[in-house]
């Protein structure tokens, strides 16, 4: 593999989501289709509260994301524009802990199947081991769309 | 309240008109400098599907008068993109469905339907 596709790799360089909506910060690894991204929230983001405790919707946001990152870095290897992604379903996904600004959050999906532009994705939010999150999107991908 | 509530609550476009013991609506305009639109995406703003839900837990509080916290979305669909300064009609249904607070909600832009959730509610535990 040429080094400058080499992970982890910054999560700006595959996604079209900018600050303060970009919640994934570097793709860490690709590994026999099991994706890991890397979070760390600042204290001044949207989603955290004067605690700096971090608003539970953006962990669902964070698979999201983590699966773009995914697309995002397959289409670079492939040399193709990177498609969009637009999040179009969601089912079960249970919030099971808290985290807090700082805390280094690591975001695992897995593709479950994808067919007829759809993908759908299982995916997990981390912290210090412990799942906070859980559980599976659905996303329609726009090949050659950014 | 982080700084996502408060624009959403700041960005209400009236009262809660409630239609019944467990259900009402409201309405709400996005305007192009919510905080929400700021990197999603350059050049094309949509109202991420967080802010969606965001919308509708921090609506439920409102309606209930506690501070609540998302325990699971139990479906959700969203249909068609959200774009800003557009009018959001938000209807919702609270229930009980085995001992959780369930809160039903759609969401629609000019008569339709661009959104419907699911969400199971809780009260928010205290601070760390």
């Amino acid at each position: 593999m040429r080094p400058e596709y080499a992970l982890p790799m910054a999560a700006e360089r595959l996604i079209p989501h900018r600050a303060p909506m970009r919640l994934v910060d570097t793709l860490l690894s690709v590994h026999e289709g099991r994706v890991v991204t890397e979070s760390v929230l600042p204290r001044t983001s949207m989603m955290a509260d004067g605690e700096g405790r971090l608003d539970e919707v953006a962990f669902m946001e964070m698979i999201a994301q983590s699966y773009a990152a995914f697309k995002g870095y397959m289409d670079l290897l492939e040399g193709k524009p990177a498609g969009a992604g637009f999040l179009v379903g969601v089912r079960r996904l249970e919030v099971a802990g808290r985290a807090y600004a700082g805390d280094r959050l690591l975001t695992s999906t897995r593709t479950i199947t994808a067919f007829g532009g759809f993908a759908v994705v299982e995916g997990s939010v981390t912290r210090g081991g412990e799942t906070v999150a859980s559980g599976i999107i659905k996303l329609w991908i726009v090949e050659d769309g950014r | 309240m982080n700084a996502l509530r408060r624009e959403i609550r700041a960005s209400a476009a009236g009262d809660i008109e409630r239609t019944g013991t467990e259900t009402g609506t409201r309405r709400y305009r996005f305007a192009p400098g919510f905080i929400g639109f700021s990197g999603h995406f350059p050049g094309n703003p949509i109202l991420p599907a967080i802010v969606q839900i965001r919308a509708v837990v921090s609506l439920a509080e409102e309606e209930g008068g506690k501070t609540l916290r998302l325990a699971m979305v139990r479906s959700a669909k969203f249909i068609a993109p959200i774009r800003p300064d557009e009018d959001v009609w938000i209807r919702y249904r609270r229930r009980v469905d085995s001992g959780m607070d369930i809160c039903d909600a759609t969401l629609s832009v000019a008569g339709k339907t661009v959104a419907s959730f699911q969400l199971e509610l809780a009260e928010r535990e205290t601070p760390r």
